[in-house]
């Protein structure tokens, strides 16, 4: 099968690098410590409402390593830089269907990333933080469901990124306004209650949530599975989306020479 | 007189590079600006997540809004100046991993000087928004009575193009492992993004050997935090100026001495 042979392919490039992955990991743990201390060092003596202090330090450690699934996809799915050889053509004129394809390969990378960063991370905190275990075993397949609409979410989000480089040329800063903007609308480090008014607002209308906030929440046991149903809204959503764009880019590529 | 002469010679052909370089990016106008808007967004939604816990809590461990507002335009400014200045420095691994550093080595510039003027870019939006922080800040305190404005602003100025040096010090030696190492990127989260995110809080929060490591290996506690506290807090002597000024000192001669070893023993990566 076309997607599996795809995901393994990707998968088995990145384990290429795995030496050097874990040493990533390293400072990815540390970045979690710098938020934890931030929580540590306000929550001595106030009132951290539903989530306590250990709550909260166990969401924010689980909020870190959730980013190698939800938030370090791979830039635009790799689409800029086969616009920017010409390649993207030739992706375009197979006979899968372009988002198909990159979805494929991307899982792979996803899977690679959840087992080779997110768990060598959990399981770091684990033991030193700590950051709770799952309450039981429904809320662990719970958890595993919304981890799975996030990381589909990540991936359209990535690919709508790429599509933009047909016309803009460049994407990274996308890229990046993405990256600032799940920072502060997905829940990762401040959960999306406390946000004030109107930011509150705009975070519980938009797919961030998803990525961080809901599969957290759910792997805390403060909320049921009932709470991923606006997950798959915005899966659904997103699909229509990325095949309305994979329409616009066929229209726009041109194929020049002969 | 003949040092003098070249000095000036390098400021020069630095200014005729770096024009060179604002041309050939302005030819991409829209990516320009659009990354111009971009990065002062994205450096305004990371304050943001701060505001937000402090506007909610008050303060983190002594570290008010407008004091932590300070700390983060100092931090800001410091970095938009760096970056501006030494530009692909940061991009070394790039050209090591390419083999494109063998066209630079033949050109009649220092190596470094070459990279430093490449992809320039005035970070117009960090720089916008760190000065408007920094103002707001400062305008608070001063109207609270914390600080005399005629005494605190030349100091601040004074700590961000420091502040501005230390982190080039720093990012310099990162980025001349690269000649021995190739790969520097995971270093350099380190050094630079992990360090530079750490100091964007106040370091009292963090427990006492990373307190130690901030502000003694990896100096970046003096970019900010270090300089407030004596000029907002005056907890600390003037002493800390000048020992900020000494790490900046530190970390360039660290970095030059690097740089300088490194490109001696580099080998392209050829077939």
């Amino acid at each position: 099968m076309v997607f599996f042979a795809l995901a393994r392919a990707s998968f088995s490039r990145n384990l290429q690098y795995r030496a050097s992955h874990l040493l990533h990991n390293g400072a990815s743990a540390m970045f979690g410590f710098i938020y934890l201390s931030i929580w540590i060092g306000i929550g001595e003596g106030r009132d951290l409402g539903e989530y306590g202090l250990s709550g909260l330090v166990s969401y924010v450690a689980l909020n870190q390593c959730l980013l190698w699934v939800t938030s370090f996809t791979t830039f635009g799915l790799g689409m800029p830089q086969l616009v920017r050889t010409g390649a993207i053509a030739i992706e375009l004129a197979r006979p899968v269907h372009l988002f198909y394809s990159m979805m494929s390969r991307e899982w792979g990378t996803i899977a690679y990333q959840l087992l080779y960063k997110s768990l060598p991370i959990y399981l770091l905190y684990v033991f030193l933080v700590p950051l709770r275990l799952p309450a039981g075993l429904a809320e662990t397949a719970a958890f595993f469901a919304a981890l799975l609409c996030a990381a589909y979410l990540a991936l359209c989000i990535q690919y709508l990124i790429g599509a933009v480089s047909l016309w803009t040329t460049e994407a990274m800063w996308l890229h990046w306004v993405n990256n600032a903007l799940l920072m502060l609308f997905s829940g990762f480090l401040v959960p999306i209650e406390w946000l004030p008014g109107w930011l509150a607002w705009l975070s519980r209308w938009s797919f961030y949530p998803s990525l961080q906030y809901i599969p957290t929440r759910i792997y805390l046991g403060m909320d049921g599975i009932a709470a991923v149903l606006p997950s798959l809204a915005w899966c659904a959503a997103l699909t229509a989306l990325c095949f309305a764009a994979t329409g616009a880019m066929r229209r726009r590529t041109e194929v020049q020479g002969g | 007189m003949t040092t003098l002469r070249s000095v000036r010679g390098l400021i020069a052909m630095h200014l005729l590079l770096i024009r060179f370089s604002f041309r050939s990016s302005m030819q991409y106008r829209f990516n320009f600006w659009f990354g111009t808007i971009a990065s002062a967004v994205i450096a305004s939604v990371e304050f943001s997540l701060l505001a937000v816990i402090l506007a909610r809590f008050g303060a983190i461990q002594g570290w008010t809004l407008t004091e932590s507002a300070y700390l983060y335009a100092v931090l800001v400014l410091a970095k938009a100046l760096y970056r501006s200045l030494a530009s692909d420095v940061h991009h070394l691994e790039k050209y090591l991993v390419s083999g494109d550093l063998d066209g630079l080595l033949l050109r009649p510039v220092p190596v470094l000087l070459a990279l430093m003027t490449r992809n320039f870019s005035v970070r117009v939006g960090e720089t916008l928004l760190g000065a408007s922080m920094l103002a707001y800040s400062l305008a608070a305190l001063a109207r609270d009575g914390a600080i005399e404005l005629w005494v605190a602003l030349p100091l601040t100025l004074a700590a961000v193009v420091n502040g501005a040096l230390l982190l080039f010090g720093i990012g310099l030696a990162t980025a001349a492992m690269g000649f021995w190492m190739t790969r520097i990127e995971v270093l350099q989260n380190m050094t630079e993004d992990a360090a530079h995110t750490a100091v964007r809080y106040p370091l009292s929060i963090y427990p006492g050997w990373l307190k130690a490591l901030l502000s003694t290996a990896l100096p970046v506690a003096f970019v900010n935090y270090w300089p407030a506290m004596f000029i907002l807090k005056g907890a600390v002597g003037g002493w800390t100026l000048a020992l900020s000024a000494a790490a900046s000192a530190a970390a360039l001669a660290a970095g030059g001495w690097l740089w300088s070893r490194g490109l001696r023993s580099y080998q392209s990566t050829g077939s």
